[in-house]
């Protein structure tokens, strides 16, 4: 049974490609919108053998690397601060909620202003999109933290330090880490979108340009590449996740 | 005349709730000697709860003295006194045995030490198997077991447990209050057990005191004459009876 699942999705996308290969073949889709499997896949070995390629997935990955960085210690400072001092939550958390509501593509134009387009502004705008998630995860965290469970670290002598270590941490890890890939999602999204719609370089800025020459193979395969990274990130924050929260699981 | 093990002078307990005060103690004059088990029933409300977290250190009264072997309390002593909540309140992502060892933990002591003392515990209080199991694998009754292997790891002088069982089926509380007199009897602790249920009040305790409602007050201390060991038979003895009449009318006259 275990084995099962991963077979029914490894039969599930060969189906597909086979699909889209035959269909491609029998001219019902057009190969210029939407290329075959076997056109794709030659490219995508071909995009990793180049040099200019390879350097623009390392843009794209300092980028997003950097620019998460920033977002979780300030978001999640943010919103321990709001949630721990009622006065200024009570201020900033309807501004914090309004501001998370507000696309943030809309602001693109003001960083290109303020930043300009190299690697600065993709990472100004990618903390901006970010931090937003991380704030509301930092509030969430602290208020999942069971009050009644300070009062037994107290009863048992705990001072403030360890009332944080072993109570407030472990209680708020899955929490964090669970708005730390929600942020890392909207991460990749900030800097791909910020690289596409302005940039001197970055896999955006390649995935721009092969789309309005209309280079559809290598569109393709830089989706697929991007989508793997995206994927493999997702997962190894999901694992994490899941490791530090077994406690919460229900029993079988 | 020899020390108490618990005393309260005339401890009264304010609380201010959005600007309105409500007096939650008035006066409490208490004394319990060592090794005596004390319940404290009283409508809801009462204060008895709150008279518990005074003695466990947890938030100073407004007014009074509260004395542990004659020493102010002033801040949680664990290794005096142990506390025992109504929920479990385990740590859910510790094992049985790191919730014992807990206290231990918080107190410094190295890790192999204060996990051999944890499991020395929970074979004590019956659970030695379940040892490793996290909270959530745990019914209700072997969560309180932990919960009493945790108060009494640091070998505490005076035990307080709020009501316990409170969240237990029946058969569970009796189980666990057997368990409790029988850890009782063996090491001859001070107890403070808060309850709601009069015959579990009588059943278990030395003296029984009663709380009027808000103000609470103690309006009858109740020594409790039954022979020990307590046997399932007593509870439907005259004498069971007629203990359990005489709090019960202290109640009903409170609770309107």
């Amino acid at each position: 049974m275990r084995y099962l699942e991963p077979l029914l999705v490894a039969v599930g996308v060969c189906g597909i490609f086979g699909l889209w290969e035959a269909m491609v073949a029998a001219g019902i889709v057009n190969a210029r919108i939407a290329p075959a499997p076997s056109t794709i896949a030659p490219m995508l070995v071909e995009l990793l053998g180049r040099a200019n390629v390879i350097k623009s997935l390392g843009v794209t990955l300092y980028e997003v690397a950097v620019a998460f960085l920033i977002s979780v210690p300030v978001g999640f400072f943010i919103g321990f601060t709001l949630a721990e001092m009622p006065g200024l939550g009570a201020v900033f958390r309807p501004v914090v909620n309004f501001l998370f509501g507000v696309p943030k593509s809309i602001f693109l134009p003001i960083f290109i202003l303020i930043f300009g387009v190299g690697i600065e502004q993709k990472i100004a705008f990618g903390v901006f999109t970010t931090v937003f998630v991380l704030i509301l995860g930092g509030i969430s965290a602290v208020e999942s933290v069971p009050r009644e469970l300070v009062t037994v670290a107290r009863a048992y002598g705990a001072n403030r330090l360890q009332v944080v270590r072993e109570i407030y941490l472990p209680a708020m890890a899955p929490v964090l880490l669970e708005s730390a890939r929600l942020g890392m999602i909207f991460n990749i999204t900030a800097v791909l979108l910020a690289e596409i719609y302005g940039a001197r370089d970055g896999i955006g800025y390649r995935i721009a340009g092969w789309g309005e020459s209309l280079q559809m193979p290598q569109l393709y395969a830089a989706l697929a590449i991007v989508a793997t990274l995206a994927i493999a990130v997702n997962e190894l924050l999901q694992q994490l996740e899941t490791r530090l929260g077994a406690w919460r699981q229900r029993p079988a | 005349m020899t020390q108490s093990a618990v005393s309260a002078r005339a401890v009264t307990q304010n609380f201010t709730v959005e600007g309105q005060s409500t007096l939650a103690l008035d006066a409490i004059d208490l004394e319990i000697p060592p090794g005596q088990f004390v319940a404290l029933v009283g409508p809801s409300g009462c204060g008895k709860s709150t008279l518990l977290s005074l003695v466990a250190g947890l938030r100073l009264p407004t007014g009074g003295t509260l004395l542990c072997n004659g020493e102010p309390i002033v801040g949680p002593v664990p290794q005096r006194i142990g506390m025992i909540f109504q929920e479990a309140n385990l740590l859910p992502w510790l094992t049985a045995v790191e919730n014992v060892a807990f206290p231990l933990k918080l107190r410094g002591m190295p890790k192999r030490e204060r996990l051999e003392a944890a499991r020395a515990m929970l074979d004590l209080t019956g659970l030695g198997n379940f040892a490793d199991r996290l909270p959530h694998q745990l019914s209700g009754g072997m969560k309180q077991r932990v919960s009493i292997g945790r108060g009494l790891v640091q070998d505490p002088g005076v035990l307080l447990l709020d009501e316990p069982f409170a969240a237990l089926d029946e058969q569970t509380r009796m189980v666990l209050g057997d368990e409790v007199l029988r850890i009782w009897a063996r090491t001859g602790k001070t107890v403070m057990f808060v309850t709601h249920n009069l015959s579990e009040a009588v059943y278990l305790a030395d003296r029984i005191i009663v709380f009027s409602a808000r103000p609470g007050r103690i309006v009858d201390d109740v020594p409790v004459d039954l022979p020990r060991p307590r046997t399932f038979s007593m509870m439907s003895s005259e004498r069971f009876g007629a203990l359990k009449d005489r709090i019960w009318a202290h109640i009903r006259d409170a609770d309107h």
